[in-house]
């Protein structure tokens, strides 16, 4: 299983907007590491996130890859995935923050 | 990036004392570490299993791009602890803060990996570039 941490406002994501999404980052995690994701979900209650010390609208995707990746691996698949949750989503590229972390 | 997560438990931040913490926490980083306020996350949650408290009231995860020292890591914890403390009552030593370093390179947002500290003016000049060519 590959570990996918999300972190959300709430309110900013439908439940079936989510359904879709964890889908796309299943497939996504299979297709790039071979393993499906292992989803955690978080949701940010209202009044309880800032960016810029501003309420936040940003979303932050982080997964850990099966093997230390080189720059030119992990470019595309970072562009990819934040493509993926702005097409889902609806949110622009500015709102998503994804990370691709190598194993520990 | 950077992601400032604090858990706590429940109640024990009310959402005025999070709203001038997240301020507290921005202008801190910033400071210590010349970076961007655009780039600040500061988020609460509360009794989250994901971030165990281990026996204290409030717990906070700050996830900064590799590459500050040792210096600036000490100061950063002092200085959000305070602000923590000042602004929710909650004794200092009840109060666990960690900082836990992520390359840059590991790190997209607004669509382009982020840049090395100290590297945020081409970052942005380039960023809004790419932005104003893909809209026109």
């Amino acid at each position: 299983m590959t570990t996918c941490n999300c972190i959300v406002q709430a309110g900013q994501i439908s439940g079936e907007t989510q359904a879709g999404l964890r889908s796309r980052l299943d497939a996504f995690s299979q297709a790039s590491f071979g393993s499906p994701a292992e989803i955690g979900w978080v949701e940010i209650a209202p009044g309880s996130g800032y960016t810029a010390t501003q309420p936040s609208t940003s979303s932050i995707v982080s997964l850990t890859a099966d093997k230390p990746l080189e720059q030119s691996e992990r470019i595309p698949m970072l562009r990819d995935l934040c493509d993926l949750w702005s097409a889902e989503t609806g949110c622009s590229l500015d709102e998503i923050v994804g990370v691709i972390n190598d194993p520990a | 990036m950077p992601l400032y997560m604090t858990n706590a438990v429940q109640g024990a931040i009310t959402d005025a004392a999070k709203q001038k913490i997240a301020t507290d926490i921005t202008r801190i980083h910033c400071d210590v570490t010349d970076a961007p306020p655009a780039f600040v996350h500061a988020f609460f949650v509360e009794d989250a299993p994901h971030m165990p408290l281990d026996g204290k009231a409030a717990f906070l995860l700050g996830s900064i791009r590799a590459g500050r020292s040792a210096e600036q890591k000490a100061q950063i914890i002092d200085e959000m602890r305070q602000a923590i403390h000042e602004h929710s009552g909650l004794p200092q030593d009840d109060i666990q803060v960690v900082i836990r370093d992520t390359p840059a390179s590991w790190v997209m947002e607004g669509g382009d990996i982020m840049p090395e500290p100290g590297e945020e003016d081409d970052w942005f000049a380039a960023h809004e570039a790419r932005k104003a060519a893909e809209n026109a």
